[in-house]
C-alpha cells in the first residue's frame, strides 16, 4: 500500500521551483480559451503545491480540474524555471486515483481490458493484410481503427503502392495512455502484441500513430520488444515518391512526435519531396500550438478539445494561407476533422493519406490517358 | 438575491467561479502573498462590469481586479477575500489610428501582442516588462510598468493619453484624450497609472504610440568589479550627451545561473551590462555605440562584445528576460525592484552586495541600470522559518538602504502588500494622508483592492 | 407522447436506428430520439456532407460523437441530401437539448414517400421496439 500523495510529493521541489512567472500563459491550448488560470501550467503548479504541503484536502472537483491538461509541454518547453508541469500532473492524477478518487478514465481502462481498445467497441475490426514473410509490422493503433479507418486504409495502400513487405498483426491497445490519466497500461495487453509481433518473424516495427510510437519505446512493459521501432514518417523519410503536388501545403507537428519525441525534421524531408510549395505555421516544431486531444482530454472534454483544434486551425489558414494541412497523427487528424467548419477550404490529411491519394489520382489520370 | 447569483445573472454561469480549485490558483501572484478570494469573475465588458461593481459597491464586496496575474507585490492578491475580475477575456485591440500615433486596446491585450500588431505599420509600444509576453497592458497601466528600454524611452505612464474606467461606486468614467498634449482639468489618467487598482477598475486604454527606430545595436560588456561597472553606469548616463535605448546590468550571481541553466555563454565576471542605441541611420547608432564603449574601455571591462544581427541581439536579450526565472530554478526568491538615483548605483551595487553577505542569503542582482532601477532577487529556502526571517531582514535592510540614498522603494512593481509596511519609511505624514483622501473619496466603501499600499481608512 | 418514460412526438416517423422523420412541405427533416441522445451524452460532433448526396433508406451516409461514443447516422429515406442544420457545427449540443425542434439535423428531398411507410408511427409498435432498446442498451437519463 503506497503512501498518499507518494508521487507528487518527489515533485516537492519542481513546484517550489515555479516562479508564478506566467510564461506559460502564453503557449497553452486550453489557457488559449479559458483564460482562466487554474486550466494553465502555473495554476496547477500551486494547486499541487498546496495539495503536496497538505494546505488543501483533494476533493472530486480539484480531481476533475487536473485532467484539464493535455499534457503537450508547451508550458515545459517554454518555462525559464525548469519544471515539467505535465510530469508532476501525471503524478499528481495517478496519486487522486490511488486515493481513491476513481475518474472517468477508470470507465476506459476497464473497456481496454475487456474490448482491447480504448473506445470500448465491441465488434474488432480486423485490418487482415497478414503475410508471413515479411520485414515488417504495421501497428495502426485504437484511434486510427475506430476513428479514422479511411485514413489508415489509404496509409496501407501507400505502403503496398511502394512494395514494402509488411504484416499487420491481431492488434490490442497500447494503453500507454492510462499512464497519462492516474492508471497503469496493461502488461498482459503489452503481452499479447509482443508475442504477435515475435511471432510474425519481422525485425522491424512500424507504427503509425505517435503516442504507440512513444509506449513501444519508452514504457517497461515493452522493453522485451527487440524490435527496430519507427514512426512511419521515420521509415518513409528516405523513400522516393513519383508524385507531387503545386497546392500550398502547411504541416501541423503532433505534440507525442514532435515534443515528447523530437521528430521534427522526417515528416518535413517527405512534404518536400512531395510538397515544393510547402509553408511552416507561426507556432511551428517545438512551439507548435497543441490540438487538443492529447493527454486524456479529448475523452474528458470533448467539446473544449474540439473548440482548441478549431481555434488552431483557423490561426493556421490564417497565418499560411495553405490548402492542404498535414500531420502524421490520427488523434490529431480526427480533432482537426471534427474541428474543421463547412466554409472552410482547408483540405486535412495524414501526409501517408495524402501521399496515397496523390497516386491513386496518377493511377486514374494515367487509366483515363491510356 | 444571494450576491454570487446577481453576478451569474450579469455575466453567465462560465464566467463565474467560486469552485475551490478555480480559487486556489487565483490566491497566488508572482509574489509571496497568498489569501484566497471567495469567488472569480470573467466579464466580457465595461457595462458588464460596472454593474458587478455598483453591487460590490453597495453590499461591501472588496474587488480585486487582476490582468495575467504576474504581480511582484501581491498588487493581485484578495487579502480581504472578495471577488477577482479577471480581464483576460477583454483582449480586443479596439483601434490603431497611425496618422493620429494612438492605439486602443481593451485591458486584456497583452502586451507582446499590441507590439505584434503595431510592428505591421512599423510602431511600437515601447515599455517592455520582461513579463511582455503574459503582460496585460490593464496590468501595465495598473503599476505603471517600467522595463528594459525604460533608460530612453520611459515607462508607461509616459505613453497613457486616455483612460476608460469603472470607479469604486460603480460609474463608467471615461477620461484624457486622443490628443498628443492636454492639460484639460486634472490630469486623472496619471493618477489611475500606478495606482494599482485601488481606484477603479480599467476598461479601456488609449496609448501613444512611437515609430520603431529603423536601426539598433546591442553591446555586451563584463566588469571584474562592480564599482567599475557602476561608474560605467552613471557616466554613460550623464557625460555622454546621449541617452541609450537600454542600460541593463546583470551580476555574478544571476550570470552564474543563466550560464548553468541555457546554452547562453558568458565569461566569469562580477558584473555585466548589456546596452543599446538605436536611431534613424547606421552611422547614428554606430556613433552612438562608439562613445559608449569609449567610456566602458575607461572602467576597466573584462571585455565587450557587439551585435548588430537580429539574432544576436535576441541572444543576448533572452538571457535578461529570463533572469528572474532561471534564478528561481535554485531556490524560492523574493524579486524587488529598489531604484536610486543614478549617481548612487554604485552605491546600490555594493550595498546590496554587504547586504548579502551580512546575513548569509543569495541575491542575485540585475535589472535596469540607466534608470537606477536594479533587481535584487532574495534567494531563500522557504520552508525553512530561519531562512524566511532572514529574507525578511535583508529586505528591510534593501529599502532602509535605497531611502537612505534618497531612492524609492519600488520603481516599478508597484507597493501592492509586498511593501505597504514601509511606506512611511518613504513617505512624509502629509502625503501618506492626501493619498488617503483621495482613495477615500473615489472609494468611501474601500472594496476597490482594499488593503494595498497601506491606505487604510 | 411518452414512450417508456422518453418523449415521442405525435405526427413523426420513427427508425429503428434511433432517428426520426417529419414532413415538411416536400421535404423530409429528420433527426435523433430522445431516448438515443440521452444515452450517448452531450453530441460534440455531426459530420455535415456536402449538399445534393444522394442517400440510400437505411443506409448510414454520416457519423456523430460524444465524448463516448461514436455512432453512424442512417438515412431515415432515400434522396438527395438537400440541407444540413449548421448551428450543429459549433454547437452539436442542440441534438440533447431539443432533439425534434432546433437539434433537427438534416433535410431530404424524397425519392419516394411511401418509404415513410416502412418507419413506425404506432405507438404500441414504437413501445415494444424501445422496450427492446433499453433490455439490450439500458436505461437513459
Amino acid at each position: 500500500m503506497s503512501e498518499p500523495l507518494e508521487l507528487s510529493k518527489k515533485y516537492q521541489h519542481m513546484v517550489t521551483q515555479c516562479s508564478r512567472c506566467g510564461f506559460c500563459r502564453a503557449v497553452c491550448p486550453i489557457f488559449d480559451i479559458t483564460k482562466n488560470w487554474a486550466t494553465n501550467a502555473g495554476g496547477k503548479m500551486v494547486l499541487i503545491k498546496e495539495i503536496i504541503d497538505g494546505k488543501i484536502e483533494p476533493s472530486e472537483g480539484i480531481v476533475k480540474s487536473l485532467l484539464r491538461c493535455t499534457t503537450c509541454m508547451n508550458c515545459t518547453t517554454n518555462c525559464p524555471s525548469g519544471v515539467d508541469p505535465p510530469e508532476v500532473i501525471r503524478a499528481t492524477r495517478k496519486d487522486m486515483v490511488n486515493l481513491g478518487y476513481d475518474n472517468m478514465f477508470k470507465a476506459m481502462s476497464d473497456a481496454i481490458a475487456k474490448t482491447g481498445n480504448i473506445y470500448g467497441e465491441e465488434e474488432k475490426y480486423d485490418w487482415g493484410h497478414k503475410n508471413e514473410r515479411a520485414s515488417y509490422i504495421l501497428f495502426v493503433g485504437c484511434v486510427g481503427t475506430y476513428r479514422e479507418e479511411e485514413s489508415v486504409e489509404e496509409t496501407i495502400n501507400l505502403l503496398d503502392i511502394l512494395g514494402v513487405k509488411f504484416t499487420m498483426i491481431d492488434e490490442v491497445c497500447c494503453s500507454g495512455v492510462l499512464e497519462d490519466v492516474g492508471y497503469q497500461a496493461h502488461e498482459e495487453l503489452a503481452r499479447h502484441n509482443i508475442n504477435e509481433f515475435h511471432r510474425t518473424g519481422a525485425k522491424a516495427l512500424i507504427t503509425t500513430c505517435p503516442y504507440c510510437y512513444r509506449v513501444f519505446k519508452n514504457h517497461p512493459f515493452y522493453k522485451e520488444l527487440n524490435l527496430e521501432l519507427k514512426h512511419i514518417t521515420q521509415f518513409l523519410a528516405e523513400h522516393d515518391f513519383k508524385v507531387k503536388t503545386d497546392k500550398k501545403v502547411t504541416y501541423h507537428d503532433p505534440c507525442d512526435l514532435g515534443r515528447h519525441e523530437g521528430i521534427y525534421e522526417e515528416p518535413r524531408q517527405i512534404i518536400r519531396k512531395i510538397a515544393p510549395n510547402f509553408v511552416e505555421p507561426e507556432r511551428t516544431r517545438e512551439h507548435a500550438m497543441c490540438c487538443g486531444a492529447g493527454g486524456g482530454f479529448r475523452g474528458s472534454s470533448p467539446k473544449e478539445s474540439i473548440t482548441i483544434a478549431r481555434t488552431r486551425l483557423r490561426k493556421i489558414m490564417e497565418e499560411t494561407g495553405a490548402e492542404i494541412l498535414l500531420t502524421e497523427c490520427p488523434s490529431c487528424l480526427h480533432n482537426f476533422r471534427n474541428a474543421k467548419l463547412r466554409k472552410w477550404n482547408i483540405e486535412i490529411y495524414n501526409i501517408t493519406e495524402f501521399i496515397g491519394k496523390l497516386y491513386k489520382e496518377m493511377d486514374v489520370r494515367e487509366n483515363v490517358a491510356a | 438575491m444571494n450576491t454570487m447569483h446577481e453576478f451569474i445573472d450579469i455575466v453567465g454561469e462560465d464566467n463565474f467561479s467560486d469552485k475551490i480549485e478555480d480559487r486556489i490558483p487565483y490566491s497566488y501572484d508572482a509574489s509571496i502573498n497568498v489569501y484566497r478570494p471567495d469567488a472569480l469573475i470573467w466579464p466580457e465588458t465595461a457595462e458588464q462590469i460596472s454593474q458587478i461593481v455598483t453591487i460590490a459597491n453597495q453590499k461591501g464586496v472588496p474587488i480585486i481586479p487582476r490582468g495575467a496575474g504576474t504581480s511582484l507585490s501581491g498588487g493581485v492578491i484578495a487579502i480581504e477575500g472578495g471577488i477577482v475580475i479577471d480581464v483576460s477575456k477583454m483582449d480586443k485591440i479596439i483601434e490603431i489610428k497611425i496618422e493620429d500615433r494612438y492605439a486602443t486596446v481593451q485591458p486584456g491585450v497583452i502586451c507582446d501582442n499590441l507590439n505584434k500588431e503595431l510592428s505591421r505599420y512599423n510602431f511600437i509600444f515601447p515599455p517592455d516588462p520582461a513579463s511582455s509576453s503574459v503582460a496585460t497592458i490593464g496590468g501595465n497601466v495598473a503599476t505603471n510598468a517600467g522595463g528594459i528600454k525604460g533608460a530612453k524611452y520611459g515607462t508607461t505612464r509616459d505613453y497613457v493619453l486616455g483612460l476608460e474606467v469603472v470607479i469604486p461606486t460603480g460609474e463608467i468614467m471615461h477620461t484624457g484624450a486622443h490628443t498628443m498634449k492636454c492639460v484639460s482639468g486634472y490630469d486623472l489618467p496619471k493618477l489611475f497609472t500606478g495606482s494599482e487598482g485601488t481606484l477603479g477598475v480599467i476598461t479601456e486604454v488609449t496609448l501613444k504610440i512611437n515609430p520603431i527606430p529603423l536601426h539598433a545595436m546591442t553591446a555586451m560588456a563584463t566588469f571584474g568589479c562592480l564599482e567599475d561597472a557602476g561608474h560605467a553606469i552613471s557616466e554613460t548616463m550623464t557625460k555622454s550627451n546621449l541617452i541609450p535605448s537600454v542600460m541593463e546590468i546583470l551580476d555574478k550571481v544571476t550570470l552564474t545561473s543563466i550560464r548553468e541553466n541555457t546554452s547562453l555563454e558568458f565569461p566569469e565576471c562580477e558584473a555585466m551590462l548589456l546596452t543599446e542605441t538605436d536611431g534613424y541611420t547606421w552611422q547614428e547608432v554606430e556613433a552612438q555605440m562608439m562613445v559608449i564603449l569609449e567610456i566602458f574601455k575607461k572602467n576597466n571591462p573584462l571585455a565587450i562584445k557587439t551585435a548588430k544581427e537580429e539574432k544576436e541581439r535576441m541572444e543576448l536579450w533572452e538571457a535578461r528576460k529570463t533572469a528572474y526565472a532561471t534564478l528561481s530554478r535554485i531556490s524560492s526568491g523574493v524579486l524587488d525592484d529598489v531604484t536610486v538615483p543614478i549617481s548612487k548605483i554604485t552605491d546600490l551595487l555594493t550595498g546590496i552586495q554587504e547586504i548579502s553577505q551580512r546575513h548569509g542569503l543569495v541575491i542575485g542582482t540585475y535589472g535596469h541600470a540607466g534608470d537606477g532601477n536594479l533587481h535584487p532577487q532574495i534567494l531563500y529556502d522557504s520552508y525553512n522559518p530561519e531562512q524566511v526571517k532572514k529574507m525578511e531582514m535583508v529586505e528591510s535592510d534593501l529599502f532602509h538602504l535605497a531611502i537612505s540614498l534618497k531612492g524609492t522603494l519600488t520603481g516599478e512593481h508597484g507597493i501592492g502588500l509586498s511593501k505597504a509596511d514601509y511606506m512611511g519609511l518613504e513617505h512624509d505624514k502629509v502625503e501618506i494622508e492626501v493619498m488617503k483622501k483621495i482613495k477615500k473619496a473615489l472609494d468611501p466603501n474601500n472594496i476597490m483592492n482594499p488593503g494595498k499600499m497601506a491606505l487604510h481608512f | 407522447m411518452e414512450i417508456e418514460g422518453y418523449n415521442f412526438p405525435e405526427g413523426l416517423y420513427y427508425e429503428k436506428n434511433h432517428f426520426w422523420a417529419r414532413l415538411e412541405g416536400d421535404l423530409v427533416v429528420m433527426g435523433m430520439n430522445d431516448y438515443a441522445q440521452l444515452l450517448s451524452g452531450e453530441i460534440v460532433y455531426v459530420g455535415l456532407p456536402p449538399l445534393g448526396k444522394k442517400l440510400k433508406q437505411g443506409k448510414n451516409f454520416t457519423k456523430m460523437e460524444s465524448g463516448k461514443w461514436l455512432g453512424k447516422v442512417y438515412a431515415v429515406v432515400s434522396g438527395e441530401l438537400v440541407e444540413v442544420n449548421e448551428e450543429l457545427e459549433e454547437n452539436a449540443k442542440l441534438i440533447n437539448d431539443d432533439p425534434f425542434g432546433k437539434g433537427w439535423m438534416f433535410k431530404i428531398k424524397p425519392d419516394n414517400l411511401d418509404e415513410l411507410e416502412n418507419l413506425m408511427t404506432d405507438p404500441d409498435e414504437i413501445a415494444e421496439w424501445l422496450k427492446a432498446e433499453i433490455a439490450e442498451h439500458g436505461v437513459a437519463s
